[in-house]
């Protein structure tokens, strides 16, 4: 008796729930990423992105009339979090997400957005294992791990060529990610790998680390990780006199490594998302988010914006906001965007690899390689 | 002796202002490439002011608000229960309604309440556990979290590689824990006080850093993902059913799929676990190895005269706080679907602790309410987004300095003679 | 001499500069330990207080003009071990002296709150972000040969080695010596009797909370110029570090700290530069349980007696 009962209950509350949200004026969209914590600077990306599109949309006119409110949740980047804010966002009735940012946090998360009937599209989680399980309503506006390894090792091996090599990550899913899929595919290329080795992400010291490159003869260093550690590392480097050329992962793009290192960071490569910014079709968004104080160079600014141009567009054409019916258009049909064409495979990666390989000056600023 | 108290509101004004002006009135400017300051805003600097005067005034008026908060009855939580005889009729009534509520209420509260209350349940088992080691034998445990971990692995890992259910794994969860805490117990129980401290939290970083590193078995930083979650004699409560025979719960009873079944269920499980946990240590509490926990707590060297062993005594309060952990961590597992080493960190065995000793040491009822506090409070805080940490250390503070003893100090089973 | 003995000598230069930053902490650890008997468990928090007013001075004398290096060095020193004494006073005043006397748990849990509070407290202030300080004091020597393996010693590694040295062995004295350090020890020995003596104990818990203080401003100008990074999370890691540093070289003892720091360092440095170096802390902790197996009270601790 009880069970029906509740059955009953949950039924009516479903209705009401999908009811309300038919009517509703405005579309809520949850931001879901770091807005505190060490790397709290990646969410405002996110933010900075999804805030600029929600307001150009709102200023045409929204959606059919509907107007678009950002939400939004911190999760700090810890899987733990994550999990309690995408229930919460479940809770609060958000049925279109963009985020989360941190591949850790995005992983439990999306499991529970799949088996709710939540849209997510992430502008920063590039873990293959994201997409692998075959959810339907998750999406990302960013290339694979994989994909910006291998861009990465092609770099190395046709390029730079250099003599020894050594992979270090900080022995996160991130980095250690990014790391073995650079070794392996310059293993498969034939080059040896001198040295493979984690570091434990918020050290301080690696002078030991740097001692023994130097004694090894390292002439590059892959990191992967992000961009606290490598400033220390490159720093630190510079004292000891060990001058080996350095890249990275887009985690390591930022205005900090330079402000860490120093004259260090001068030459270091890096893959990035193409810089967007820079794309002459976003220009006027670039001088609207100028205007409004704030940083639209950002790697995971623009794909954060394409995350909301997706949803507008799948809204649009569907004539819903059914997430599944959402998903289902955005997998099969195109779209031109801030980051240009994104089109999807089954799994729901981009296609294209938006990544590109540049050279990182002491300035802060970069320039692509040719 | 007025003047006096004026001098030292004064002395407690300035060092306010000390404390602030460089770390709030001056910020270090992090967007600049080069390094720069830049000097607070008006709006701060009138923070700062209010609060160096509210500083001023509680000082130079702080006998006139002891006094009025000394007129304040403190609440004593403990004393709210009948005692005595009405006790004893009550009590199995008060729990069976209380078993009653807890079991009815996931139906008609929100998902999300449901979902926190279950956490809190984890917190609350991780607390009794915990209670056991510090609270009743009085070993300081610092790294209590390994066992937590240990057992939140051990599901996740034999269901990943041999297919276990969650019914097999939960015992077996529990008894690796123990057979961790006593390894580890085994050697280091006869440090004492702070020594042992430093060493539990030592292997406690150890499991953590291991599991970590040993990517090959526990995909290191990437955790194990999809653990499954606990089946009904083999129901599922997955939208669409996983394997070729098995079968969904709602497909079974014919009704409609929700998720809030899943949560529901997983919250009852917990509750079933808790009610478990506590009859046990109660048990356990009476019989005559529980009695040798305090005595040895109290004193120790008495404890020897007297022929008991203390290490045996030691080991097995190590071991069953262990299994307990064991037992909320594999249903930590299961609850999350999600495990990596960044769950285990210290300053989870720190809130843990907290939860003891903020619950009275040694008070199972104190524990449980310490634990729904230490959980409900930040998530209540998360309104308050950026100073809820904040807020939650100052807590820690005040607590201790507003009830050291604990919300609900230990009663220790005792007869009173009627007049 | 072989690449095999330089590399060697390198990474124990490494090793005992980074066991001297630990040594640094540790000392305030163990003089708050070896007074009250309860583990400060804000003390990091207060060591990145000091790394961060550093920080501050510095920049902000640059930017008012001033270039003579050895001036800043000295008015940063100052101000840092002003401000974060009054932070470790404030600390002792507000969150361990009202509960002195209650079960040794209580202060500690209170001590993991005020740890969170600092924490947060700069996290909201500072922000959460790394703040970098271009390296002031450059340059250092090297030798062997460039073609096999070259060493390199800085002169902040030196200032660092001598800080440490210099700390300890002041602060040796000043217990063992001073009338104030008398003070101290009696403290350590029986507080109760040493208030009956006439001897203000609350002034000297205080006064002892102020040098660890002190001494943790110092670590923080030192390491903050060394590393030239700060964050608000800095303190928590060092903390944990410096305190099994402490317990290392058997908790109360100042010679101990110093050494256990510098066993922590070394082993540390070793370990990454023979073995993979995620398994660092691994090894640090288990040497730590060694040692205490078969040394319970820690290398130099006075083993403790048991009185009925």
């Amino acid at each position: 008796m009880k069970t029906i009962k509740t059955t009953l209950k949950a039924v009516a509350l479903a209705v009401m729930a999908t009811s309300t949200l038919a009517q509703a004026e405005t579309l809520k969209i949850g931001l879901a990423g770091p807005a505190t914590g060490p790397v709290a600077q990646y969410g405002d990306m996110q933010k900075i992105g999804v805030m600029a599109a929600i307001d150009d949309i709102n200023n045409a006119g929204g959606i059919n009339g509907m107007q678009l409110e950002g939400i939004i949740y911190d999760d700090a980047c810890d899987p733990k979090q994550a999990v309690a804010v995408a229930n919460k966002i479940v809770n609060d009735g958000v049925m279109h997400v963009v985020g989360h940012l941190c591949s850790s946090s995005t992983e439990p998360a999306s499991d529970i957005y799949e088996e709710e009937g939540v849209l997510m599209i992430t502008a920063a989680s590039t873990s293959p294992s994201i997409t692998e399980k075959g959810h339907q309503l998750i999406f990302r506006t960013i290339g694979l791990d994989s994909l910006q390894g291998t861009l990465a090792a092609q770099h190395i091996l046709n390029s730079v060529k250099p003599k020894t090599i050594a992979v270090i990550h900080d022995k996160q899913q991130y980095g250690e990610g990014l790391a073995t899929t650079v070794k392996s595919t310059l293993e498969a290329a034939g080059t040896e790998i001198v040295m493979f080795e984690g570091v434990t992400a918020g050290d301080k010291d690696f002078s030991a680390l740097i001692a023994k490159l130097k004694k090894e003869g390292i002439d590059f260093v892959y990191y992967g990780g992000y961009h606290p550690e490598l400033g220390l590392i490159l720093r630190q480097s510079r004292e000891k006199g060990f001058n080996a050329q350095f890249m990275g992962p887009e985690g390591i793009v930022n205005s900090d490594l330079a402000k860490i290192a120093g004259k260090a960071s001068e030459g270091v490569l890096a893959t990035a998302p193409k810089s967007f910014d820079q794309n002459p079709v976003n220009q006027a968004r670039v001088e609207r988010i100028k205007a409004k104080g704030e940083d639209p160079t950002g790697p995971f600014v623009f794909t954060a914006y394409a995350a909301v141009e997706l949803m507008q567009n799948a809204i649009n054409k569907t004539g819903s906001t059914d997430p599944e019916e959402m998903a289902e258009y955005i997998r099969a049909n195109p779209l031109e965007t801030a980051i240009g064409k994104v089109a999807y495979d089954k799994k729901g990666d981009l296609t294209e690899s938006t990544f590109q390989v540049f050279t990182l000056h002491q300035d802060g600023s970069k320039t692509p390689v040719k | 002796m007025q003047n006096n108290k004026f001098m030292s509101a004064l002395f407690a004004a300035g060092i306010t202002f000390v404390l602030a002006c460089l770390m709030i009135g001056v910020k270090l400017d992090t967007e600049s490439t080069t390094l720069a300051v830049r000097g607070a805003t008006a709006e701060q600097w009138t923070w700062i002011g209010l609060g160096i005067t509210l500083v001023f005034l509680s000082q130079l008026f702080s006998n006139q608000i002891d006094a009025f908060f000394g007129k304040l009855p403190k609440p004593k939580v403990g004393s709210l229960l009948p005692t005595g005889d009405k006790m004893t009729t009550l009590k199995p009534w008060l729990l069976a309604a209380l078993i009653v509520g807890m079991v009815i209420w996931p139906f008609m509260v929100s998902r999300g309440a449901v979902d926190l209350a279950t956490l809190t349940l984890i917190y609350i088992m991780l607390g009794l556990g915990l209670n056991i080691v510090v609270g009743l034998a009085g070993l300081l445990d610092l790294g209590f979290v390994a066992f937590y971990a240990v057992g939140a692995y051990t599901y996740a890992l034999l269901s990943m590689y041999f297919g276990l259910s969650f019914w097999v794994c939960l015992p077996l969860a529990a008894a690796f824990a123990a057979l961790f805490g006593f390894v580890l117990g085994f050697p280091v129980l006869r440090l004492r006080g702070d020594y042992l401290a430093i060493v539990t939290l030592g292997f406690g970083e150890i499991i953590r850093i291991l599991l970590n590193n040993w990517t090959a078995v526990t995909g290191g930083p990437n955790g194990i993902s999809g653990i499954a979650k606990p089946t009904l004699f083999g129901l599922e409560f997955t939208r669409r059913a996983k394997g070729e025979d098995a079968q969904t719960f709602h497909d079974f009873f014919g009704i409609s799929y929700s998720s809030s079944y899943k949560v529901i269920f997983l919250y009852l499980i917990a509750v079933l676990l808790v009610i478990f946990v506590i009859y046990l240590i109660n048990r356990l509490m009476r019989m005559p190895i529980g009695r040798a926990w305090e005595a040895l707590r109290e004193d120790e060297i008495a404890c020897r005269s007297l022929g008991l062993n203390r290490t045996a005594i030691k080991l097995s309060a190590f071991t069953i706080g262990a299994s307990t952990a064991g037992f909320a961590g594999s249903f930590f597992a299961a609850r999350q679907g999600f495990i990596s080493p960044e769950s285990f960190i210290f300053i989870e065995s720190a809130i843990i602790l907290a939860i003891v000793v903020l619950g009275g040491m040694g008070s199972q009822v104190g524990v449980i309410l310490a634990a729904i506090i230490m959980t409900i409070l930040p998530e209540l805080a998360r309104e308050f987004s950026e100073y809820r940490m904040l807020m939650f250390g100052l807590l820690m503070v005040i607590m201790m300095r507003w009830r050291p003893e604990g919300l609900v100090p230990m009663k220790r089973p005792h007869l009173e003679l009627k007049q | 001499m072989t690449e095999t003995l330089l590399y060697l000598i390198q990474q124990l230069i490494n090793g005992l500069t980074i066991g001297s930053t630990y040594a640094l902490i540790a000392i305030g650890y163990t003089m708050v330990y070896g007074i009250i008997g309860m583990i400060n468990f804000a003390h990091g928090e207060i060591y990145m207080i000091g790394s961060y007013v550093t920080f501050i001075v510095i920049a902000g004398l640059v930017s008012m003009g001033m270039v003579s290096l050895p001036i800043i060095l000295v008015v940063a020193l100052i101000v840092a071990v002003v401000i974060a004494s009054t932070y470790g006073w404030t600390v002792e005043r507000v969150a361990y002296r009202p509960l002195r006397g209650s079960n040794r748990l209580i202060p500690l849990i209170s001590a993991i709150g005020m740890s969170i509070f600092l924490q947060n407290y700069v996290v909201l202030a500072q922000g959460s972000r790394d703040v970098a300080l271009p390296p002031q004091i450059s340059g250092g020597w090297t030798f062997g040969d460039p073609a096999v393996f070259e060493v390199s010693f800085s002169y902040m590694q030196a200032l660092i080695w001598i800080a440490t040295f210099v700390t300890m062995v002041a602060l040796t004295l000043f217990i063992s010596r001073s009338r104030m350090g008398r003070a101290c020890r009696a403290c350590s020995e029986d507080l109760g009797m040493t208030n009956l003596l006439g001897i203000d104990t609350n002034r000297t818990i205080a006064l002892t909370f102020i040098i660890g203080a002190a001494l943790a401003a110092v670590a923080g100008l030192l390491l903050g110029l060394y590393y030239g990074v700060v964050n608000p999370f800095v303190g928590f890691i060092a903390g944990l570090k410096a305190f099994t540093a402490a317990v290392l070289g058997g908790i109360g003892s100042i010679p101990g700290a110093v050494l256990g720091g510098l066993i922590l360092g070394v082993t540390e440095a070793l370990t990454s530069a023979y073995f993979p170096s995620e398994y660092k802390d691994v090894v640090s902790f288990s040497l730590l349980v060694l040692i205490l197996l078969f040394r319970p009270s820690g290398l130099l601790g006075k083993p403790e007696v048991e009185k009925v």
